[in-house]
């Protein structure tokens, strides 16, 4: 109940910042998203690996990255997506359209894991092709990296099925790894903007020769 | 029956306007002012009942039937829910579609008395209420449907009876995003924050108000007492669903029910507090926000099994 | 009862006969129309009301073989509901028609009126015909005694180009019914319905005769992407024409589909989800093209469109209840569909009539030219209000009781089927609300802009009312929307008596009751509504006694020169709605936005792409007319070759014969 309720609210929090153009609230949710999928551990394994995860999912997802990308937002002054690639509304029934196929494509799937909650696994699809409509929908170079953490949060709940089996030290690295790949795209897009005085990612076709 | 529907509409009547004067004091107290009296809501329409009415000379016999229209229509739909202990006095199978379509009557008279008055101000309101109200209308009929799944009834009080009680505990996560997507609905089919703003005065950003410009004295006051009835029952049917007390005794549903009442009064306040108005070309955003996630719900509803 | 039915088709054809013969005295051959309209629709009437009533079918055979087939016609409840649908409008819609032509001196009104004729004719045999080889017969004769009547007005070039399409649409339907009954006949080794009906159909079978009578009888009903000939014809016709066209005649569509599930009786389930599928799409599409329509006769044809698809839903949802064993679906699903056709003709027909009360006094259809007309078309006005009230399926009128019907089997669907008929029934709902809403804009966009304000650009002041004899059967026509609105029971019943028709079933008193009981309580709750309104009413009456009531100009919000010009038009009313739909119609807005302090004048004009026409069928025709243009070649106009062609067939006839 508590774990399905969890879901849910993960999948709501993925459709607003979906239909969302303004950066701060974007990362806020995201935030919020992170925090709610961070407790989702405890609910279906409660034990010492479960806290851990959870604690370092905490500091990662919702204290640390959230800030470096308020962070980037601050330092290169821009606050919405002004003109994504395809509209606002589109995404929204996209997604919707989406989250369907997801639910229909795990209804399908064969699983050699017995899943704790039915809604799992679909709810896991669904957050990544939400995280992947925001990389392939929008222009700015900070959305699409919180397009790919969207994504990285529906990994987090596959990962969610293979708790038990697999080791502490695998996760942590995963985790370490999209810390490191934030930090460099943070970098990455302040330099964007140096270079082309704005985030949007149409300008780097310029680089092709 | 006859006395169960004087009584709901002496209730309704009595009480709806007290809703606006909730909202309007959580406003005032979060904006930090003292704010008008609970009761104002109550002065306004007492003082437009005894102005007299000025009529446009482009007008016909539609502009002056359309609030009457409305605020009957209203009451009458009222009937088909349950007010805390007070059962439904009609219910009978497939009344959703009456009410829902009670309330596209309703409607379709405004819309045409908007255009009666010959001013491009409010063909302009009422071509939005046209272009929103269709949207809802979808979203709404989602969320009946929904419900109605998990009911297997098609009798509004039923649906929001009975079988709430026992999805609550296998279908909370469900019935939290109809209830999400059903408040935004609310929102809309009541023209407030951050949809519509019914208190500003600037015509051009005006979806509902802009409507009922010209009305005046008698009419104005059925629109607007109209206007509280129909919150105080859409937002009846919102704490039916959100609040599984219907099997509590009868006070204590009542009790209950006052506070459901109560607390949607404060949300609003609070969200027209926190929350600007969107521009018009978000709200069919919001809307089709309210509609993924009433879809969502429902495919969860199929995925889990009735 | 048999004898009212063919007294009436017999006086109908001598009159035919008769109103051409005496064409040269104008009044002799109107008066004949007008007595022998009458009395053969009160005929039809008596005999389709007979067998609704009773619910015994009745049988008539003519000793007379054609090659193929015979004439064996008989009404069963189907087609006594039809044929019930088919005599109230055009009964109506041609006493109308009388008074909308009489003062036309330039043309011969006599052809007309036999041609009129026919079509009624051909109508009511389409319906109660037995025998495949007939029902084709009166099919064409419906087919092109509509022809002549949609080119009444031939001097103009747009509506012999509209006869035109409708002419080769028409026949490509026809096409595949002959291919569709050819199959059935060989199945059951014989042409007639009875005993196609007794025969069985396997289940691939069955799925290819639903595909050509989807195609055959959806080009005359007009499902998208069929629909093209649909919104061209009914504009282009006489107003009467149009209601009969758009009341009555793309029902018959309807109507062999309903024929060919009574005769086929097991579908594989894909059918009935082709048949949600097309309601849908046909449903929004039309009412989404309608609203982009800025003239009324053809915002009033793409309505027609929608309507069609409502009826397509109910019958989608009663067939995949048939194909489920679920029987409460399948009666409620068809009586929903068969209600919706005669409440369509009825609301469809007053709404053209009165269009057509307007286009006569105004000369023109253009919404956005006209306003206001409510003070000067009383009749009119009102009467159309009534009718757009029913079509958007308001509560007190006769359009609600169908939809209620339909959206009932649809519920009950959602609440009886596995998931994927689950899925689709609420796709269905949340259509049909969607129509709802969107019928609800347009006809507040039609009404508000035509009746409405002030008028536009037209000068009103000289505007006269029509003929009584226009006004008389519109009033009927309202008063049929009210009756149905307040008094359900009667139709709903005749309606589920042809519905066990189609599903083959019979059903009980009880269960009847059990689906009308909470229609009248319906009736019960607009009771209440009405008692309040009046209360109402009374209230503000008795308090107007002692206040003050003034008469002012509209309030300009402070703006000083307002003029009638700009009052919010029928496409601004139309625009939020359509832009938000802009991705599924090809919505174009053209023309520019004045610009600087002291603008250049501009102009902006909106219109609504027909993507079907565009992209599907406009290519596939350049595509015949060019492959028709290689095939030139062999065409020299010489004689001798002409013979030398018939000559080679003939020699590969006999060759093809001996091997």
């Amino acid at each position: 109940m508590w774990l399905e309720l969890a879901l849910i609210l993960i999948i709501f929090l993925g459709i607003i910042i979906l239909g969302n153009n303004r950066l701060g609230t974007m990362i806020q949710l995201f935030a919020l998203q992170s925090f709610i999928l961070s407790m989702t551990p405890l609910l279906v394994h409660p034990g010492i690996h479960a806290v851990i995860m959870t604690a370092a999912t905490i500091i990662l997802k919702v204290l640390v990255m959230p800030s470096l990308l308020f962070w980037a937002i601050r330092h290169v002054s821009i606050r919405r997506e002004v003109q994504p690639l395809i509209g606002y509304g589109k995404t929204l029934i996209l997604g919707g359209f989406f989250i369907g196929a997801a639910f229909f494509i795990s209804s399908k799937m064969d699983l050699p894991v017995k899943a704790i909650s039915n809604l799992l696994v679909p709810s896991a699809f669904s957050i990544v092709m939400i995280g992947f409509l925001l990389l392939v929908s929008r222009f700015k170079a900070i959305t699409q990296v919180i397009g790919y953490l969207v994504m990285e949060n529906g990994i987090f709940l596959f990962a969610l099925l293979l708790l038990e089996k697999t080791p502490l030290l695998v996760e942590m690295g995963v985790l370490l790894d999209i810390f490191v790949a934030v930090l460099i795209m943070g970098i990455v897009v302040n330099h964007i903007n140096e270079e082309f005085e704005s985030t949007n990612t149409i300008h780097l076709t310029a680089l092709r020769d | 029956m006859g006395i169960q529907i004087l009584l709901h509409i002496g209730i309704v009547m009595i009480l709806s306007p007290l809703l606006l004067g909730i909202i309007g004091k959580t406003k005032a107290f979060f904006a930090g002012r003292w704010g008008p009296p609970l009761l104002q809501p109550y002065y306004d329409i007492g003082k437009l009942f005894q102005k007299g009415n000025v009529y446009s000379i482009t007008t016909t016999w539609i502009f002056q039937a359309a609030p009457i229209v409305c605020l009957a229509v209203v009451l009458v739909s009222s009937f088909f829910i349950p007010l805390g202990g007070l059962k439904a006095p009609i219910q009978f199978w497939g009344d959703i579609i009456l009410f829902a379509y009670l309330y596209g009557l309703a409607r379709f008279l405004m819309m045409i008395a908007a255009l009666d008055t010959g001013s491009s101000f409010e063909g302009m309101g009422a071509s939005r209420e046209a272009a929103f109200s269709c949207l809802a209308e979808v979203v709404l009929f989602l969320d009946f449907i929904i419900l109605a799944l998990l009911s297997k009834k098609f009798v509004l009080s039923e649906i929001i009876e009975g079988n709430i009680l026992s999805s609550w505990p296998l279908f909370g996560p469900v019935l939290l995003l109809v209830g999400a997507s059903y408040f935004l609905v609310l929102l809309v089919e009541n023209a407030r924050i951050p949809i519509d703003d019914p208190a500003i005065h600037l015509e051009l950003t005006m979806i509902h108000e802009v409507m009922a410009l010209d009305h005046s004295g008698w009419d104005l006051a059925y629109i607007y007492y109209g206007g509280a009835i129909k919150l105080f029952v859409l937002g009846g049917l919102f704490v039916n669903i959100l609040i599984p007390y219907h099997s509590l005794s009868s006070v204590m549903q009542t009790v209950m029910f006052s506070g459901g009442m109560i607390m949607l009064a404060l949300t609003i306040g609070i969200v027209e507090s926190c929350m600007a108005r969107l521009r018009l070309n978000r709200i069919p955003l919001l809307l089709i926000s309210a509609f993924v996630l009433a879809l969502v719900g429902g495919i969860v509803v199929l995925v889990k099994g009735v | 009862m048999t004898d009212y039915f063919l007294s009436s088709l017999v006086l109908l054809s001598i009159s035919a006969v008769l109103i051409v013969l005496t064409s040269r005295f104008q009044k002799i051959s109107g008066g004949i129309f007008l007595f022998s309209l009458g009395t053969g629709c009160v005929l039809g009437l008596i005999s389709a009301v007979s067998v609704l009533v009773h619910r015994v079918p009745i049988d008539y055979r003519l000793d007379f073989r054609m090659p193929i087939g015979e004439f064996y016609v008989g009404v069963d409840l189907l087609s006594a509901f039809f044929l019930l649908t088919i005599v109230m409008l055009s009964l109506f819609a041609g006493i109308y028609g009388y008074g909308y032509l009489k003062d036309d001196e330039k043309k011969n009104l006599s052809v007309h009126y036999a041609l009129y004729l026919v079509l009624l004719i051909s109508l009511m045999l389409v319906v109660t015909a037995k025998n495949a080889v007939l029902f084709l017969v009166a099919w064409e004769t419906m087919a092109i005694s509509s022809y002549f009547l949609i080119t009444f007005d031939d001097e103009k070039e747009a509506v012999r180009k509209a006869g035109y399409l409708y002419l080769i649409a028409t026949h490509t339907g026809t096409f595949c019914l002959w291919v569709m009954f050819l199959l059935m006949g060989q199945q059951a080794g014989s042409m007639n319905f009875d005993q196609m009906t007794l025969a069985s159909f396997p289940l691939p079978l069955a799925g290819v005769l639903f595909i050509l009578g989807i195609i055959g009888f959806g080009v005359k009903a007009g499902f998208i992407p069929f629909h093209i000939w649909l919104p061209h014809a009914h504009p282009a016709a006489p107003s009467h024409v149009s209601a009969v066209l758009s009341g009555v005649m793309i029902k018959m569509g309807i109507y062999g589909l309903m024929r060919l599930i009574l005769i086929v009786k097991n579908f594989p389930e894909w059918c009935a989800m082709v048949l949600l599928m097309i309601g849908m799409i046909s449903g929004v599409g039309g009412v989404l093209y309608a609203l982009g329509q800025h003239e009324i006769k053809k915002l009033l044809a793409y309505h027609s469109i929608e309507n069609i698809g409502i009826i397509t839903l109910g019958l989608g949802i009663g067939l995949w209840g048939q194909i489920d064993h679920n029987e409460a679906v399948a009666l409620i699903g068809y009586a929903g569909a068969l209600l919706h056709v005669f409440n369509h003709a009825i609301f469809k027909g007053l709404l053209f009539l009165s269009a057509g009360s307007v286009i006569r006094s105004t000369h023109t259809g253009e919404i956005d030219h006209l306003g206001g007309l409510l003070k000067k078309l009383p009749w009119a006005g009102h009467l159309f209000l009534i009718g757009s009230l029913s079509i958007c399926g308001l509560p007190l009128f006769n359009g609600f009781i169908s939809e209620w019907l339909v959206f009932r089997a649809l519920f009950d669907g959602v609440f009886h089927f596995e998931t994927n008929a689950l899925v689709f029934s609420s796709l269905a709902i949340i259509s049909l609300a969607l129509i709802g809403g969107l019928a609800t804009a347009c006809f507040a966009k039609a009404f508000g802009a035509i009746f409405l304000g002030n008028s536009r650009s037209i000068d009103n002041t000289h505007l006269e009312e029509n003929s009584s004899l226009m006004r008389a059967p519109m009033l009927v026509l309202g008063g049929l929307c009210l009756w149905v609105g307040f008094f359900p029971s009667t139709m709903v019943s005749f309606a589920l008596g042809a519905a066990s028709t189609i599903a083959s079933l019979k059903i009980s008193p009880m269960a009847e009751e059990a689906i009308i009981s909470p229609l009248l309580t319906v009736v019960w709750v607009l009771m209440i509504l009405v008692t309040i309104i009046t209360v109402l009413v009374l209230f503000k009456r008795i308090a107007m006694k002692f206040l003050p009531i003034e008469k002012a100009p509209t309030w300009g919000c402070g703006y000083s020169m307002p003029t009638n010009r700009m009052q919010y038009t029928a496409s601004s009313f139309a625009e939020p709605i359509l832009r938000i739909f802009r991705n599924v119609l090809g919505f174009n807005v053209t023309g520019n936005k004045p610009q600087g302090y002291f603008p250049k004048e501009e102009a902006i004009s909106s219109h609504v792409i027909d993507a079907s026409e565009d992209f599907i069928f406009r290519p596939i025709f350049q595509f015949i007319k060019s492959l028709s243009a290689k095939l030139k070649i062999i065409q020299f106009g010489v004689t001798q070759l002409y013979l030398l062609y018939i000559f080679i067939f003939l020699l590969i006839l006999l060759i093809w014969k001996m091997v």
